[in-house]
């Protein structure tokens, strides 16, 4: 059968701290950092950050085989691929000329340009390292539970998201029988890029009739059992926030505030 | 809209009788942009611990009144109702659904699109969680539905791995942990395999055997009739023409409602086959022990039936030596298929002759739709191991593969790919450097062939089920293959609609056309294939007559399959041997003859 995502995986109860903490503070201590590095324009300081994130998941999360190759093969790999990709595309009249690493005929690759395209690729994998702080110790269904109840999310909203997950499998199963039934039939067959947006705009109406027939199906079965009912519902898994959140993201504040003043990656 | 009730309901009662918990008067539906009502007119009430069960033909408004019980239509679904519904006696078109959630429970047709969370113990909590119970109180709920039906031990698993059978059952327990006393069910188990009716039946079993009542609309009688008390029949427009025990409406009445187009459990529409050859039958069977028992004490009708030869099996053995001389189409040799890192046939060899009429059958996951799907190159098979009319079907480009053997998909929708019949069907036709009148001429007598000759210029999806069904039978066979495979063609629908498309097939094998059909509907396979061939864990575990087939009830067992219920009631009958070993309606009818 075909690879799906299942978001309701049953993973084995984490035993890393960062599984103790409230979703939110995963979301909200990182943050500050993440959106500021997008500024920054040095090597030390996503180097800084990319460390302290991989201290966190390394120390709060279980290390699984799936983690274990994220960080140590799939993260270096790419930020190093990104990199040296965009060291070849910087524009070599605004970059330090002092060294030359490389000359093809009259192009020359500068040390500056090498430069410029790793800090973009190290700021790209600190932010995703951040990212995964909160990505790989949360399940779907805590984030809801914890936007609902400490945000205020709308739980009509917030539970029917959650049910609209259970979509995704059951669609990545659909469009490949929709695909083989018209490799069958032969449509639009051909190479190029017309015939690849013609081939898959014919699967978006089949798509979206199974689709909207589901959701509406799905949606009759919650009614009938009472979506709705009340302006709040029993949670049965209760996702409070504690003084840890608070000292958590106060912490990953400061330590951020600390290295972003220390390494101070903008020139005034 | 809906007040007006004649004959104040909910006081007079006599003493001792028990309030009805639903009550439906002179109820009529309108959908929005719909100009007829259906149901028409329709009145029965629910008894506490009454098991009702709905008939009626196709499309009399079963589904659209099991919606209105709990008020999903009008309050959910928009349509105009007027008549009375009552729950308990509050008035289900004003009653928040949401309140009326806690009185009725609702199982629908499709288990997957009953499925809200994440582990099977949060689904069937998620009712009580809804109606703000504590905490304590939800678990306690849900822990007695779920042991209830069976899913304790299975509480933290993922719905998605329960058979659909389980996932039914998932849906029951759901319904009862709202606490209602009446549960609904929509053709709950349409889309299932026999091993998972059998299991839907046994929790409903259990659930009346706790006391509740139940409202069935169900095309499976043969299931249904041994735990149902009361039958309630629509006519064609919906209007309610029997409300009676079972004995009163089934029994009594059973020409009436087969004329009507209702169906009747096999085993009565068997005995009505008798009675018309002049068998003595007067009280009708229902089930297969019925019909077994009546047969053991009935004598045949003079002139004998039962000691003239018998037409049937000779009719098979006949066919099975025609085969061995016809020309194979399909040679499956040694064929091993992979799907991602799974084996899921292993050194499978079939032949299959011209004109034949094959069903494959199988537990799910049994591998049938990859064997279908690779002997039409839906998924490309390896080199050498299927030849289709002499070539290798892995060396044939699939434009080409598509004229020698065509494919139909479970869901029709899927394989649409124009935007009128016409052009669907002419899509075909294309690239064979005929004209345009040839083409428009082929297209046209295809449209005639399948009775949708007025609806070349409407877009495919516009179509009801049995258009959009017949329109792919018709895509498959345009190009003029010979050889037509069904993926579980009749999945999903409703028994009339399963068996127009089967008399299509059938009409079409007697033309010639080979006919391969993957199904788990075993009634279907019973009256209409020739041959059945077993699939079991990826190999062909039996390959058949159908009726050879039929008569190993523990290879059946084994492979997740149960035996039809005419063979079931006819091959135990001691009294009248050219009767035992029948399958087939029309068999049975000839054996008569």
């Amino acid at each position: 059968m075909t690879a799906t995502i299942d978001p309701y995986a049953v993973e084995a109860p984490s035993r890393g701290f960062l599984a103790q903490l409230s979703p939110l503070a995963k979301l909200a201590g990182p943050l500050p950092a993440m959106l500021l590095l997008i500024f920054a324009r040095d090597l030390a300081t996503p180097a800084a950050f990319l460390g302290l994130a991989y201290v966190l998941v390394l120390a709060g999360a279980r290390l699984t085989g799936r983690i274990a190759l994220l960080l140590f093969v799939a993260v270096p790999v790419g930020a190093a691929v990104v990199g040296l990709a965009l060291s070849l595309w910087a524009d070599p009249a605004r970059v330090d000329r002092s060294v030359p690493l490389l000359s093809v005929g009259d192009w020359t690759l500068y040390l500056g340009a090498v430069q410029i395209g790793l800090a973009t690729g190290l700021r790209l994998a600190a932010i995703l390292a951040l990212g995964f702080v909160a990505g790989l110790t949360t399940t779907g269904p805590d984030l809801v539970r914890a936007l609902v109840q400490q945000l205020r999310v709308p739980y009509r909203i917030g539970y029917t998201a959650l049910a609209a997950f259970r979509f995704v499998p059951r669609f990545g199963y659909e469009l490949e029988v929709i695909r083989q039934a018209h490799r069958v039939r032969g449509a639009h067959a051909g190479r190029g890029p017309f015939a690849v947006v013609a081939r898959w705009w014919g699967y978006i109406v089949p798509l979206l009739a199974g689709a909207i027939r589901h959701a509406e199906r799905v949606a009759l079965a919650m009614d009938a059992r009472a979506f709705g009912a009340h302006p709040d519902r029993t949670e049965r898994y209760l996702l409070p926030w504690r003084r840890r959140d608070t000292v958590f993201t106060g912490a990953l504040w400061i330590a951020s505030a600390v290295i972003l003043i220390a390494l101070f990656p903008w020139t005034l | 809209m809906t007040s007006a009730d004649p004959g104040a309901p909910d006081v007079p009662l006599a003493p001792g009788t028990p309030p009805a918990l639903l009550r439906v008067r002179d109820v009529a539906i309108v959908h929005d942009g719909a100009h007829t009502a259906v149901p028409a007119s329709v009145s029965f009430e629910v008894a506490p611990g009454e098991v009702v069960l709905l008939l009626g033909p196709s499309g009399s408004g079963k589904s659209t009144l099991a919606l209105a019980t709990n008020g999903l239509i009008p309050q959910a679904v928009p349509a105009e109702l007027t008549g009375t519904v009552s729950v308990a006696g509050l008035d289900a078109t004003t009653t928040p659904v949401a309140t009326l959630a806690s009185r009725v429970g609702m199982v629908f047709q499709d288990p997957d699109a009953q499925l809200i969370t994440g582990t099977v113990l949060d689904d069937v909590a998620f009712g009580p969680e809804n109606l703000r119970l504590p905490v304590d109180e939800v678990l306690a709920r849900t822990e007695a539905a779920l042991r209830r039906m069976g899913l304790w031990e299975r509480r933290h698993e993922n719905p998605d791995r329960l058979s659909g059978g389980g996932k039914q059952r998932l849906a029951i327990a759901s319904a009862l942990a709202l606490g209602s006393d009446l549960l609904v069910l929509d053709e709950p188990t349409a889309n299932l395999d026999p091993a998972g009716i059998e299991d839907v039946y046994d929790a409903l079993a259990a659930v009346v055997a706790d006391g509740r009542s139940i409202l069935l609309v169900e095309h499976n009688l043969d299931a249904a009739v041994t735990l149902t008390d009361r039958v309630v029949v629509l006519d064609a427009d919906g209007r309610t023409i029997a409300d009676g025990t079972v004995d009163d409406v089934l029994r009594e009445r059973a020409e009436e409602l087969h004329a009507l187009g209702v169906w009747l459990p096999v085993s009565a529409t068997a005995a009505l086959a008798l009675r018309r050859a002049g068998w003595n039958l007067p009280r009708l069977p229902l089930t297969p022990t019925e019909l077994r028992e009546t047969l053991e004490a009935t004598a045949p009708p003079v002139p004998s039936a039962g000691s003239a030869a018998p037409d049937g099996p000779e009719r098979a053995t006949d066919l099975r030596l025609d085969l061995h001389s016809a020309r194979p189409v399909i040679e499956v040799r040694g064929l091993t298929l992979r799907r991602g890192r799974r084996e899921v046939l292993h050194d499978v060899d079939l032949t299959i002759t011209a004109g034949e009429f094959v069903a494959v059958v199988g537990a799910n996951g049994a591998g049938k739709t990859s064997l279908l799907q690779a002997i039409a190159g839906v998924i490309p098979p390896p080199r050498g191991a299927v030849q289709v009319a002499g070539t290798d079907a892995a060396r044939i480009p699939l434009r080409d593969l598509s004229r020698r053997i065509g494919f139909v998909f479970q869901n029709p929708e899927h394989q649409f790919i124009a935007h009128t019949v016409f052009d669907e069907l002419a899509h075909g036709l294309h690239g064979r450097h005929l004209t345009d009148e040839a083409i428009r001429e082929r297209t046209m007598e295809v449209l005639t062939r399948f009775g949708l000759e007025g609806k070349a210029d409407v877009h495919p999806f516009l179509l009801s089920g049995g258009q959009k069904r017949r329109l792919s039978v018709g895509t498959a066979l345009v190009g003029g293959a010979p050889i037509l495979t069904l993926d579980e063609p009749t999945f999903g629908q409703d028994r009339a609609r399963a068996d127009e498309l089967l008399r299509l097939l059938q009409g079409l094998n007697d033309d010639g056309t080979t006919i391969i059909v993957v199904t788990h509907d075993m009634q279907l396979v019973s009256e209409y294939a020739t041959r059945t061939v077993v699939v079991g864990d990826g190999r062909i575990v039996a390959d058949a007559p159908t009726r050879d087939v039929f008569a190993d009830e523990a290879l059946l067992r084994r492979s997740g399959l149960r035996i039809p219920p005419l063979a079931a009631a006819l091959r135990g009958v001691r009294r009248h041997p050219s009767l035992a070993g029948v399958t087939r309606l029309d068999d049975l009818e000839a054996a008569l003859r």
